[in-house]
């Protein structure tokens, strides 16, 4: 049995945590008081890109390699903290926020001192009210204790966090949607280059880090980078020559939902299996496993047969699908796939900001074919090949056989790619929100092109068994192409 | 937009309260327009929907044109144009929450409140004849580990059945 590992959830649960003296007594404060009085700002930059960490909002792109690319000259630099929570699936931010913001104000405070930074904003989602009162609070006590405001704990340092509410649009989660919406304007993400660490919010150079990232922070600086890289897998990237280590390090904030019997944020290291961490959620409600998503509802979907794919970053992008956010939905064998396709395609669908042609006209059309072929009015039809040879009256004529040809899928795989492409990942949007919609489509439909099919052939939703739903793992295109990476250690 | 094309039907203006927390939040970004989203939002939670004088009021304030403000409200599901109700209900139907079971909490809160559901376009639908309640679908509201949910005003409530759902009907 594997046993949580609490580092940024450790004291979640300890009554008025979320007050700065309570959070003293279990060494709040005390990383970045370290940070100040031993380390230089480069230091910490070097000390987070050392530990590997990966941003844990989505895209997982390396932290350290990130902040390189933010140029020390230009005053003043940005922090943006993207707590726009929205990806379906995803719970783990809100926990922080809602009980423990301090934490998050160290990690801003760490982040703040290692680029140089004075002003942060903390974009939050406008539904989580609480979490931005208890966050506020948070904030008003940690300027009266001297942590924020102008020259921090005598050191010279100003700095401010402010929140900023947003109002219920998913596409402000993208970090450059979030950038314009902080600038006041519709949150529709911005062409890149030039990237926000070049040039964000009001034209400045700009860090976006999710909540969890930041959370990383105090711990990378308080127990150390041998203590951080000790967690979690660190692969070989064979790719190159000689091979690159490719760390999965720290741990990553589980939030696991669905049909499992103790849905909730399990906090472990990166790099256990979805068999694994469905143990840990108190074993799956149902008999069997038919499809788990692993990293929101963007992701592409595993079938059974890819439950021992590791759930890290490396491991699941080789599996063609991705870690994400970490929001892991799980479905048991009465769960009708094209019907959860058709839930999250209603989703996109709602939540396409309109800026680019591909997005905002395919997702709907992806939408309606689903809905067409849920409401049993999928399209099909036959096609003859013709055959020349002995027919059923004894004479020679065609004896071609009739095969089904299922329009709407070929319709809807087409339709997907032209928003964006999942075999070449090359996308006709601005933003990533197009591989979303086509992530979950297509892999879906490839998946588990059984159930489509019946649904087509029967003209009703038809729920078949989990071995018949899922395509062998042979036909599977993910599948075929999937290695399980060597440990680094082993090489 | 000139004067003449803004019908305003009461005029607006922060109460001192709001005032105060607009001040505020103005001096802490570089550019007034910036503060687009939160004056928005205590906007509305004075005059209870945006309507064309709050939108030419936030444009006075933050120096910008009606029209940007305008195209800010359009884009937000949180920015109503229409009248809501007292209690706004948020019921979430994304994936987490319809595996477990949202519907059925959906259905009965249509079947107690006696209203359909409103769509962005059209509140009115959603809302009830004595103006007390607006139901309306949200997308996740990332709670899904005590799905379902749904959001009253500004309060979460967790793993919901009918049974729960008349019991904070009766207590609101």
């Amino acid at each position: 049995m594997i046993e949580e590992k609490r580092i940024l959830y450790e004291h979640l649960d300890v009554p008025d945590i979320n007050t700065f003296d309570v959070f003293r007594q279990y060494d709040g404060y005390t990383r970045f008081e370290k940070a100040i009085a031993e380390y230089q700002p480069e230091d910490i930059a070097k000390m987070v890109m050392d530990s590997g960490l990966k941003g844990r909002g989505g895209a997982g792109f390396s932290t350290g390699l990130k902040w390189s690319f933010v140029p020390r000259d230009i005053k003043p630099c940005y922090l943006c903290c993207n707590a726009d929570e929205s990806e379906p699936g995803t719970f783990s931010n809100r926990y922080v926020l809602e009980k423990n913001p301090h934490l998050l104000i160290e990690g801003i405070l760490i982040c703040c001192y290692a680029m140089g930074i004075e002003t942060t904003y903390v974009y939050i989602r406008g539904e989580f009210t609480l979490g931005k009162k208890m966050l506020d609070a948070a904030i008003k006590e940690a300027y009266e204790k001297g942590y924020l405001g102008k020259d921090v704990r005598g050191t010279g340092l100003n700095i401010d966090i402010y929140t900023h509410p947003g109002a219920g649009a998913y596409i402000c989660g993208e970090e450059t949607g979030l950038i314009e919406s902080l600038e006041g304007k519709r949150g529709q993400p911005r062409n890149k280059p030039p990237f926000p660490a070049v040039e964000g919010v009001f034209g400045k150079p700009t860090v976006v880090q999710n909540v969890e990232t930041l959370c990383n922070l105090p711990f990378i600086v308080g127990n150390g980078v041998e203590w951080y890289t000790q967690m979690g897998p660190t692969y070989a990237d064979t790719r190159a020559n000689p091979p690159t280590p490719d760390p999965n390090t720290g741990t990553k904030l589980y939030c696991i939902s669905g049909d499992v019997n103790e849905p909730g944020v399990y906090e472990l290291e990166l790099g256990l299996t979805s068999t694994e961490l469905i143990e840990v959620a108190g074993g799956l409600r149902g008999e069997e496993v038919k499809a788990v998503i692993p990293g929101g509802s963007s992701a592409p979907i595993l079938t059974h047969y890819e439950l021992d794919t590791r759930l890290d970053f490396t491991s699941l992008t080789l599996a063609k699908s991705m870690l994400g956010s970490g929001g892991i939905i799980v479905m048991n064998e009465t769960r009708n796939i094209v019907d959860c396709l058709l839930n999250i395609m209603k989703f996109y669908a709602h939540e396409s900001c309109g800026q680019c042609t591909p997005c905002r006209w395919g997702t709907p059309w992806v939408r309606d074919i689903v809905q067409r072929i849920a409401d049993g009015n999928g399209r099909k039809s036959t096609i003859t090949r013709p055959k020349f040879g002995v027919a059923e009256n004894g004479r020679w004529g065609d004896t071609g056989e009739t095969e089904e040809i299922y329009e709407d899928l070929d319709l809807l795989e087409s339709v997907a790619n032209n928003i964006a492409n999942v075999d070449t990942m090359t996308w006709n949007t601005i933003c990533v929100f197009g591989i979303a919609v086509s992530w979950p489509a297509v892999s879906y439909m490839r998946k588990f092109r059984p159930e489509f099919e019946a649904a087509i052939r029967e003209g009703k939703l038809v729920t078949l068994s989990v071995a018949e739903a899922t395509v062998p793992p042979e036909e599977n295109y993910a599948y075929q192409q999937r290695f399980v990476p060597k440990e680094f250690a082993d090489l | 937009m000139s004067d003449e094309l803004i019908q305003i039907e009461t005029p607006f203006a922060f109460n001192e309260e709001n005032q105060r927390a607009f001040d505020a939040l103005i001096g802490r970004y570089p550019i007034k327009e910036a503060a687009m989203l939160p004056t928005l939002h205590l906007a509305q939670k004075q005059a209870g929907y945006i309507t064309p004088a709050v939108m030419k009021y936030v444009a006075e304030q933050l120096e910008v044109s009606v029209m940007k403000v305008k195209d800010v409200v359009t884009f937000y599901p949180m920015f109503f144009e229409e009248p809501v109700g007292e209690y706004v209900i948020r019921v979430c139907h994304t994936l987490p929450c319809a595996l477990r079971d949202c519907k059925v909490v959906l259905d009965h809160l249509k079947e107690k409140l006696g209203t359909d559901v409103a769509s962005e376009t059209n509140l009115a639908k959603g809302t009830t004849a004595d103006s007390k309640f607006t139901l309306m679908k949200v997308e996740c509201l990332a709670s899904c580990d005590v799905a379902p949910v749904i959001m009253v005003n500004d309060d979460l409530y967790k793993n919901l059945t009918p049974e729960k759902v008349d019991e904070i009907l009766d207590n609101l």
